[in-house]
Parts: structure tokens; sequence; C-alpha cells
């Protein structure tokens, strides 16, 4: 391969579209996993993800676009040709079969010898540290010890590429959490390539080297984690992915991609490329919001008073009135907390603030 | 029981620590009991009742010549082929009932709940109304001129078993859809991404788990259509003697109830073998899981 060209994608969907009746789930998605990466799919419940999962699964068929694995076009191969690995929500383990005849479940009728069966299926037992339920029934694990026999049932078959449709959100929120570090340090020790289906922004910022912020059918952005998190590149993104604070006002003047926006507690300066006179809404995340303290040059600036305050342990986040509009801003520690009522002056940096053309003017 | 089982002054305990559940089976108990258990002794007990005191000449009446084993054949045969034509169609059936939606789910439900509501003395009626040498069925082919004279049909045991099939159907359709329509869909999807066509994968995972309706219906429909007086007399008539039409015959014509006795106890037996192997087989599923 020369340098330049593009690596090939592992699983790449172009155009791809699907419709249920007169509703069109997916409208033309292209999207392109590399080889290795670890892609989530995030998105509010009926925003097509789990849709997109089940085509490229093959399990459902699209209506226009192509599907490819590992450079073959599998947009008409039935599912049980494709190598897939799909770890399914609330896992559809067999119930009438023990650990290890679920796992075993994909190796058998394929030549391979009794011995060798056995193996792939130790194996794949011990990579999710459940050797010793081997002969258990699977209606007698807990559900994080099914999730680990549903990710061996996928892992033992070899496949090309590995799905997960929620496959964490059944388990309860400890649990998940360490679920997602070791399954991305597993993951990442085999070099799989994987693509996981979740709402669940955390999980997604946890898990992957890249995530597809889906909303109605549509990819918003796709990129990795920080980039996702830190510079969204739509309102929607910002909102879906952790919290936004939000003022609306009018472009004033605009340079060197940033806008200066007139709202209702006065001009703030924001990152982006709106015309003079564009309606816009001005979002900050929490942690960028500072409550006093001395100005930096090129912050935001404006008053407020504190109406709330809940404490979240490591962090406290105060919701704070600014002219009736709700700013959300988190702080760490627990000294010189302020109170409730207080009158206070927020201060934001202009770097991390972001203009977005306002859904509700553009009707 | 056997551990728990009561020793005299614990009897009271007993009793005491399970007055709630005795107290809400009490009416069942009662109507069981008195209704059911208790004639069913007497009837036992008159099977082995000769002129002498203590025989088995009732049993040897039936099981002893070639015509009272004839009996239990004929049984055993109307059960066992109800049974398998039942199943051949009932089973996809189920899935189709399983797979349906909407109104065509309800007009399956229907049809299969309606002729449940009319007497089975009704539907073999209609069956020898149908079969018979100048019915619908006869006229059609002759109309169709696929025969020209009307085929015999009635009285045959093609006739029974085409009526048996028809009015235990409902019996094997409905436990076998009850069990298909709890299965999630997603196993096969599972078996699917895991390499299985669409056919290894009914076997490995669909069958399987349908296994348990099957026990179900099997089991029903065996034991109605084993017993089953009505179907035969009417679509057989003598033609046809079974254990059940022998217990009418034996009590209403002959009067020779220690016969009738002793058919009704063989048959007993052969029901309870059915409960006790289906119940070993619905274990065997159960292990599995």
């Amino acid at each position: 391969m020369t340098p330049g060209e593009a690596v090939p994608a592992h699983v790449a969907v172009t155009g791809l579209s699907k419709r249920f009746g007169a509703s069109t789930v997916l409208d033309r998605i292209d999207l392109a996993v590399a080889r290795g990466a670890l892609v989530t799919l995030l998105g509010p419940s009926g925003c097509g993800k789990t849709t997109l999962l089940r085509l490229i699964a093959g399990l459902a068929t699209p209506d226009a676009g192509h599907v490819s694995i590992a450079g073959a076009d599998v947009t008409r191969t039935p599912p049980h040709k494709r190598n897939v690995g799909v770890v399914f929500q609330n896992y559809a383990l067999f119930p009438h079969l023990n650990v290890g005849g679920n796992v075993g479940f994909g190796l058998s009728g394929k030549g391979l010898g009794r011995a060798t069966i056995a193996a792939r299926i130790g194996r794949a037992l011990d990579l999710v540290q459940m050797g010793k339920f081997r002969d258990r029934p699977v209606t007698a694990l807990s559900g994080g010890q099914q999730q680990r026999v549903a990710l061996a049932r996928a892992l033992a078959v070899e496949p090309s590429v590995l799905l997960f449709d929620e496959a964490l959100s059944a388990l309860d929120r400890h649990l998940r959490e360490t679920m997602q570090v070791e399954l991305r340090r597993l993951l990442k020790d085999l070099g799989a390539t994987a693509v996981f289906v979740t709402h669940d922004q955390d999980e997604a910022l946890t898990m992957s080297d890249k995530i597809a912020v889906m909303n109605a059918g549509h990819i918003e952005q796709f990129a990795d984690p920080l980039s996702v998190y830190a510079r969204p590149k739509t309102l929607f993104t910002m909102r879906f992915v952790g919290i936004s604070s939000e003022l609306r006002g009018k472009v004033s003047a605009r340079s060197d991609g940033q806008v200066r926006v007139e709202t209702r507690v006065g001009a703030v300066t924001a990152q982006g490329e709106q015309k003079v006179g564009a309606s816009v809404v001005v979002a900050t995340r929490p942690e960028h919001v500072r409550i006093g303290g001395v100005e930096d040059a090129g912050d935001n600036c404006a008053e407020g008073q504190i109406r709330q305050i809940t404490f979240h342990g490591s962090r406290t986040r105060l919701s704070v009135d600014v002219a009736g509009v709700e700013f959300v801003v988190e702080i760490g520690g627990v000294n010189a907390l302020p109170a409730a009522g207080q009158a206070v002056v927020l201060r934001w940096p202009a770097a991390c603030s972001f203009a977005y053309a306002d859904p509700s003017a553009a009707a | 029981m056997s551990a728990a089982a009561p020793h005299g002054a614990n009897l009271v305990a007993w009793l005491r620590s399970r007055r709630a559940g005795l107290t809400l089976a009490a009416p069942a108990l009662f109507v069981l009991i008195f209704l059911y258990a208790a004639p069913l002794a007497h009837l036992l007990a008159g099977s082995f009742r000769g002129p002498a005191g203590f025989t088995l000449e009732a049993y040897t009446k039936v099981l002893g010549d070639a015509y009272g084993r004839s009996l239990v054949w004929n049984s055993l045969r109307l059960g066992l082929i109800t049974t398998g034509l039942t199943l051949i169609v009932g089973y996809p059936a189920a899935f189709g009932l399983a797979m349906s939606r909407g109104v065509l789910r309800s007009l399956f439900l229907a049809s299969l709940f309606l002729p449940l509501a009319a007497s089975v003395i009704a539907k073999a009626f209609a069956w020898t109304i149908l079969l018979r040498s100048h019915g619908l069925v006869n006229d059609a082919l002759i109309f169709l001129h696929l025969t020209a004279k009307p085929i015999r049909m009635i009285f045959t045991q093609t006739s029974l078993i085409v009526g048996a099939a028809n009015i235990f159907l409902p019996f094997m359709i409905l436990p076998i859809y009850a069990v298909v329509a709890q299965i999630d869909p997603r196993l096969t999807e599972a078996a699917a991404t895991l390499g299985c066509s669409p056919a290894r994968a009914f076997l490995r995972v669909v069958l399987p788990l349908s296994a348990p309706g099957v026990v179900a219906g099997v089991a029903l429909v065996f034991s109605l259509s084993v017993s089953a007086y009505v179907v035969p007399n009417l679509l057989m008539g003598e033609n046809y003697p079974t254990l059940a039409t022998t217990i009418a015959k034996a009590f209403l014509l002959i009067r020779d109830p220690a016969l009738g006795a002793a058919a009704g106890a063989i048959l007993m037996v052969i029901g309870l073998a059915v409960v006790v192997v289906s119940n070993r087989l619905g274990e065997q599923g159960g292990q599995g899981r």
C-alpha cells in the first residue's frame, strides 16, 4: 500500500437506507470502520442505530445501499454466511443448553474435531473468566455472567467483526462500568473490530475509538470520543453527549472562526462561522463554567443567581438562573460551596463556547 | 411429604401449619374424593368381584383371548394414529398461529375454539353426513368425475381416523402454540449469526425448545383418543370395538359390570402410563434449561 492511499475499511456501509412502512429509519448512511477499531453507534431510541447494526449483521435487508465486510460486498449475504459475532441485548442465550453448549454452538457442523471444539470452548470461556462455569445451565447465571457467556459464544466462532446491541445496558451500574473497561481491554488485546450500539453516552465515551452520533436516521458526527464531547459539530451532539447550557441570540460580528452573539445577558463570543444576523444557540459544557474568580482574556461573562445545588460525590452541580435561562455549572471539591440563592458571576472561555444555528428560529 | 410425614401429635401441628393451603384446597378435595376417587375405588373393586368373591375372571376375559386383546389394540391404534396425524398437521399449524398477527390470528384462534363449543356427538354426526354414500364428499367427487360410483368411506378406518384427528386437533395445536409463542425470536437470529442456516437453526434451537408443548399435546390427544367413545361408535360402530365402547356395552347391554370395570381399569392404566411418561419427558426437557 502506497502512502496516502486510504486504508480500506474493514466494515463499510455506503448509502444504506431502510424504511419501515412510511417511516425512513435509516437515510443514506455512510460509515467506515477500520480494522481493529471499536466504534459506537450512539443515539436516542428510535434513531436507527439498532437497525444499522442489524443490517451489518444481515438480520435485516436494506432498501438501498451496500454493506461490505473485509472488502467483500455482503449486502445480499444471509447472516449465517457473514461470519459476524453478535452479542444481543439480554444475551439471547439458548435456554436448553448449558454454558459449554452455548459457547460451542457455532462450532459444531463445521468439520472440527471434538477435541478442537472442546479446546476452543475452553479458550473462549477462559477469555471471559468463565472457565469454571462450563457445565452450568445458563438460566442459573447472574446477568453479568450471562453477558460473559454471550460474549464467549460470539468470540468462539472467531468472527470477522463483533457487533454489540445494547449488550451492557441490562447490567447494574457498577458492573456495567467494570465490564466497559474489561471489554475494551479484551477486544484491544484480541485486535477485534467491533461495533457497539448504545444510548449511554458514558459507555460510548469509555469504550470507543470512534463514536457515530446518530439522530433520526442519519449520522450527526463521526469522530473520536474527545472530539465528540469537546467539539460537538451539531447542537444535537452537544445536547446528547453531555450537558449543555444554552443562550439564544443573533450574530453581530464574525472573524477567524469566531462569532460575536448578542444575547439577553449581553454579548458573548463563541466558536462558529454563521453569518451576521443569523439566529444561533451558544452552548457550553458545565465544567468550563467558573464561579467568580478572575477574568481571563476571551472569557464570556454573565451574572446569575444559584437556584439549586446537587451533590454528585466528586463533583457538585449548580443550577444557576441567568436571566431566565438555566446554566449548569460543575465544580470539583466540597470546600467553599456557594449557597442557594446567592448571586454569582459566571465566566467561561470563548474557546469552549459553540454557536449553532438555532433550530427553533429556522422554521 | 416423605420427610415431613406427620406422626401422632405432630399431625395437629402439621395440619395447623398448612391450614391456609388446606382450606383453599378443601372444595376441590371434597369434589375429588367424593365424586371421583370414591366411585373409582368402587369401580376398581368391582372389577375383581365375581359370584364367589375375589376373581381375576374379568381381566382374563379381556386380556386372555384374541377378541379381548383386539379391544386393547384397537384403542391403542386409534390413540397412536390420531396422535401421529394431529401432530403432523398441528405442529406447523401452531407455528402459523404463533406467527400470525391481528385479524388473521383471531380467525385462526376462533377456528380452533369454536369447534370445541360444539358437542363431539354433533361433530361425529357431521362427519357421517359428509362421508356417507351420497354425502357431500362423494357427491363432489362424482361431480368432478373423479369417481363413477360413490366410494365407501363411512364405517371405514379412514373415516374413523379423519374424524378423530379433526375432533382432537385443537388439543394438539393449543399446547404447542402456547410454548412456541414464548420462544424468543432472537434465539433464531443468534443461531444465524453463529453460522446456522434457517433449517439447522430450527433443528437445533426451535425444535428442542418446542418439545414441552409437543409432549403436552401428545399426552392430551393420546389420552383423549385412546378412550374416545363417541367417535369410534358413530364413525365405525360395531366394526371397531374398543375398550371404551366395550365399557358402555358391558354396563348397558350385556350387564357384565365386572367386565366393564376391568376394561375401565385397563384404560386407566394406559392413561396413567401416558401421564408418567410425559411427566418424565417434561422433566428431562426442564433439566437442560
